[in-house]
C-alpha cells in the first residue's frame, strides 16, 4: 500500500528561470500538500499537465529527491527515514532516466539486478520470462545505443522491476512510444495488477486512465483537485470533460 | 561488499571494453615514448656534420703561428690564404658557398704579443663571418672560436684548474648522473600524467553519467550512495593507474634516447624504490581521482566539470614544478600536506633518500583526505540539487 501524506516541494529559481517564468518569487511550489493513497492491487492514475508536479511526486516516492515537509510510506516504511529500504520494494520507471548506451541489455539486467540484491538463480529465471515476454531475447547482446526507442523503454521497463516489487511507480510509461509498444506496457500493467501489485502511474492520456486505472488523481498547479474512483466519475461524466473542468478552475485560483 | 564489486566491474567495463575508451588510457604512453626518443634523436643530431664534409675556409693576414687551429682540425679543410679583405667573401658565407671567412688584422701576432692591456687601447682584433643556419658553418665557427678562445687564455696564463686529461675530476658516478635526472624531472611529469589519467575518466564517470541521465538510474536501486561513491573511487583510480603506468613506462622506456647520454641508465633503481614509487602513486591518484569526482558531481556536463577542474590542474601543475629543484623538503610536517607531499615523496624517492617518517605522513595525510572526499562523494551523490538540478 502507498500512503502519501501533505507532501510539499519547492525549487529555487535562478534568475534565468525567474525570466523565462516571468516571475519575481524565487521559489516555485512544485508539490503542494499533496494527500493521496493507494491501495493494494490497485492502480491509481496521476493525472495532470505538463508542469503539475507529477514527476516531482514519484520521485520523492522513489526517494530521488527530498520533500520540504510531509512523507509518503511505501508498505508502512517511511520515504523520508528510510530512503534505502524504500528503494528496494519499488520499482520505478521514468523516461526521465536512461541506460548506459555502452552496455547491452543482458548486462545491464544483470547489473541491476546484482544492485537490487537478486540472487543469481531468480535473476536468470527473471531475466528469461522478462526477455521473453517482452521481445527483448533478440536483442539482448545489442548495446542500448543501438536499439529503438520502443525496444530501449521496454529494456528500462524490464529493468525497473528486476527485484519483483510490490510497488511499481511509473512515470508516463507510454510517452513517445509507438501504439505497439505502447500496448505492450499497457497490457503488462494489467498482468501486474492481476499479479495483485500496486501500481501508480502518471499521464496526460485520458484514454489510459480510464482503461487501466481504478483510482484516479488530478493534479493541477502542485495541488491534488480530485482524487476518486475512475468507475464512479466514469458514471458523471468523461475523464477528460471533468478534467478541463477542474483545469479552468484551477487556473483561475492560481491567478 | 558484492554490490561494490558489481559497481567496479561494471565501470571498469565501461573502460576496458570499449576500444576508443581503452585506446585513450594507452595510446599516451606510447605516443611519449615516440615523442620523447623523436626528441632526443633530433637534439643529438642538430649541428650533426658528415664526416667527409670538406669545409670551405677563406682567412685574411692569417699568422702562421696560429696554424695549429688548421691542424688540428679533424675533418677535411680547404683553407684559401687571402691577403687583403673581400667583402664577397661575406656574400658567399651568406650563400652557403663558404663556410667561415675570417679576418685578422694586418700583423695580428706582433700586435698581440705587444699588446699591454694596461694601454686602455682597444685589443687586437679578429673578424669571423659565418651562418649559423648552416650546420656546417655554424660547427666550424664553434670550433675556430674555441681554439682561438682557448689560445687567449693560454698566452695569459697565471694558473691552470684540473689540467690533466688523464684524471677525472668530476667524481659524479653515471648512476648520479641518471638518478640527478629523473629526480629533477620524472615526479613533475609523474603528476601530469598522473592527473590527465584521472581527469579523463573521472569526468566520463561522473558528470557524464549525469548529462546522459543514467545517475538517477543508479540512484534509484537499494545501493547505498557510500558504496556508490567507493565504488566509482575505486574503479576510477584503477583506470587512472594503468593510464599512468602506460605514460610512465613510456617516459622511463624514452629517457635513455632522450638524454643521448650513454652512461645514463636506470638500472640504479631496485624493486623496493618501484614498490614505494608505486605506493605513492597509488595513493596520489586516489587523491586526484576523489578531487575529480567532486567537482564532476558539482558540474551539470561534462564540458563544464572540465573547465571547473582547470584550476585544479595548475595547482597541480605548480605544485609539480618544485620538483625540479631536484631536492625534497626535510621538514616532516609539510608531508602532511596533500598533492606538495606526493611530489616530495616521489622526489625523494628517486633520490634513494625517502624516510619511513616521510613516507608515513604522505600515505596517512593522502588517506585521511581521500576519506573525506568519499565522505563528500556520499553527500553529493544524496544531493538532489547535485544529481538532478539541470
Amino acid at each position: 500500500m502507498i500512503e502519501v501524506k501533505n507532501l510539499r516541494k519547492t525549487f529555487k529559481l535562478s534568475k534565468k528561470q525567474q525570466k523565462l517564468e516571468k516571475t519575481k518569487t524565487k521559489l516555485k511550489v512544485a508539490v503542494d500538500d499533496l494527500s493521496f493513497s493507494v491501495n493494494k492491487g490497485e492502480i491509481y492514475g496521476l493525472l495532470g499537465p505538463n508542469g503539475a508536479g507529477k514527476t516531482t511526486t514519484l520521485r520523492i516516492m522513489a526517494s530521488l529527491i527530498k520533500a520540504d515537509s510531509g512523507d509518503a510510506f511505501i508498505d508502512g516504511i517511511s520515504v523520508k527515514e528510510n530512503p534505502g529500504q524504500v528503494r528496494s520494494k519499488i520499482g520505478f520507471l521514468t523516461s526521465e532516466l536512461k541506460l548506459d548506451d555502452f552496455f547491452t541489455p543482458n548486462y545491464l539486467f544483470d547489473y541491476f539486478g546484482r544492485l537490487h540484491g537478486v540472487d543469481e538463480k531468480t535473476l536468470a529465471e527473471r531475466k528469461i520470462k522478462l526477455f521473453d515476454q517482452f521481445g527483448i531475447e533478440p536483442f539482448k547482446e545489442v548495446k542500448v545505443a543501438d536499439l529503438s526507442t520502443g525496444m530501449k523503454q521496454k529494456v528500462s521497463l524490464v529493468i525497473s522491476i528486476i527485484h519483483d516489487p510490490q510497488v511499481i511507480i511509473f512515470d508516463e510509461p507510454t510517452n513517445g512510444l509507438d501504439i505497439l509498444t505502447a500496448k505492450t506496457v499497457t497490457d503488462f500493467l494489467l498482468t501486474l495488477k492481476k499479479e495483485e501489485k500496486t501500481i501508480i502511474l502518471s499521464t496526460h492520456i485520458f484514454e489510459l486512465v480510464e482503461k487501466l486505472c481504478d483510482r484516479v488523481g488530478i493534479i493541477i498547479y502542485g495541488q491534488m483537485r480530485l482524487s476518486e474512483s475512475v468507475e464512479d466519475l466514469l458514471k458523471v461524466d468523461r475523464l477528460e470533460n471533468v478534467f478541463f473542468k477542474l483545469f479552468e478552475e484551477g487556473m483561475t485560483s492560481h491567478v | 561488499m558484492f554490490k561494490l564489486k558489481t559497481l567496479i566491474n561494471k565501470e571498469l567495463k565501461r573502460f576496458f571494453t570499449d576500444r576508443r575508451m581503452l585506446s585513450t588510457l594507452l595510446l599516451p604512453g606510447v605516443f611519449i615514448y615516440i615523442l620523447y626518443t623523436v626528441i632526443g634523436n633530433v637534439g643529438a643530431s642538430v649541428g650533426e656534420v658528415d664526416d667527409s664534409y670538406i669545409y670551405q675556409v677563406s682567412v685574411v693576414n692569417f699568422p702562421e703561428e696560429l696554424s695549429f687551429i688548421h691542424d688540428q682540425f679533424e675533418s677535411p679543410l680547404d683553407v684559401q690564404f687571402l691577403t687583403s679583405e673581400n667583402d664577397d667573401r661575406i656574400q658567399d658565407v651568406e650563400e652557403r658557398t663558404l663556410d667561415l671567412y675570417i679576418v685578422f688584422e694586418a700583423d695580428f701576432y706582433a700586435n698581440m704579443v705587444a699588446y699591454d692591456i694596461a694601454s686602455g687601447l682597444p685589443a687586437p682584433h679578429v673578424e669571423i663571418f659565418y651562418n649559423s643556419a648552416a650546420e656546417e658553418s655554424g660547427a666550424i665557427y664553434q670550433y675556430y672560436t674555441g681554439m682561438l678562445n682557448a689560445f687567449e687564455r693560454q698566452i695569459s696564463n697565471k694558473f691552470d684548474i684540473n689540467r690533466s686529461v688523464e684524471v677525472s675530476y668530476n667524481q659524479a658516478t653515471a648512476a648520479d648522473f641518471s638518478r640527478q635526472f629523473v629526480t629533477g624531472l620524472v615526479p613533475f611529469l609523474l603528476m601530469i600524467f598522473l592527473f590527465s589519467g584521472s581527469q579523463a575518466i573521472a569526468v566520463e564517470s561522473i558528470a557524464g553519467e549525469k548529462e546522459r541521465n543514467t545517475m538517477g538510474t543508479l540512484l534509484a536501486t537499494p545501493t547505498s550512495r557510500s558504496q556508490i561513491a567507493l565504488g566509482k573511487i575505486i574503479a576510477l583510480s584503477i583506470t587512472a593507474l594503468v593510464s599512468a603506468s602506460s605514460s610512465f613506462l613510456g617516459v622511463m622506456l624514452s629517457l635513455p634516447q632522450l638524454v643521448g647520454d650513454d652512461s645514463f641508465t636506470l638500472a640504479i633503481y631496485g624493486l623496493e624504490t618501484y614498490l614505494l614509487l608505486f605506493v605513492i602513486i597509488v595513493t596520489t591518484v586516489l587523491i586526484f581521482v576523489v578531487l575529480l569526482s567532486l567537482i564532476s558531481a558539482y558540474a551539470k556536463s561534462i564540458k563544464e566539470a572540465a573547465t571547473l577542474a582547470a584550476p585544479l590542474m595548475i595547482v597541480i601543475y605548480l605544485v609539480g614544478v618544485t620538483s625540479l629543484f631536484g631536492t625534497s623538503q626535510t621538514n616532516l610536517w609539510f608531508y602532511l600536506i596533500p598533492i606538495y607531499n606526493s611530489v616530495q615523496s616521489l622526489t625523494a624517492v628517486f633520490d634513494l633518500s625517502i624516510s619511513i617518517p616521510q613516507l608515513t605522513f604522505t600515505i596517512l595525510s593522502n588517506l585521511t583526505l581521500l576519506g573525506i572526499g568519499v565522505y563528500l562523494l556520499t553527500l553529493a551523490f544524496d544531493s538532489e540539487k547535485m544529481m538532478f538540478n539541470k
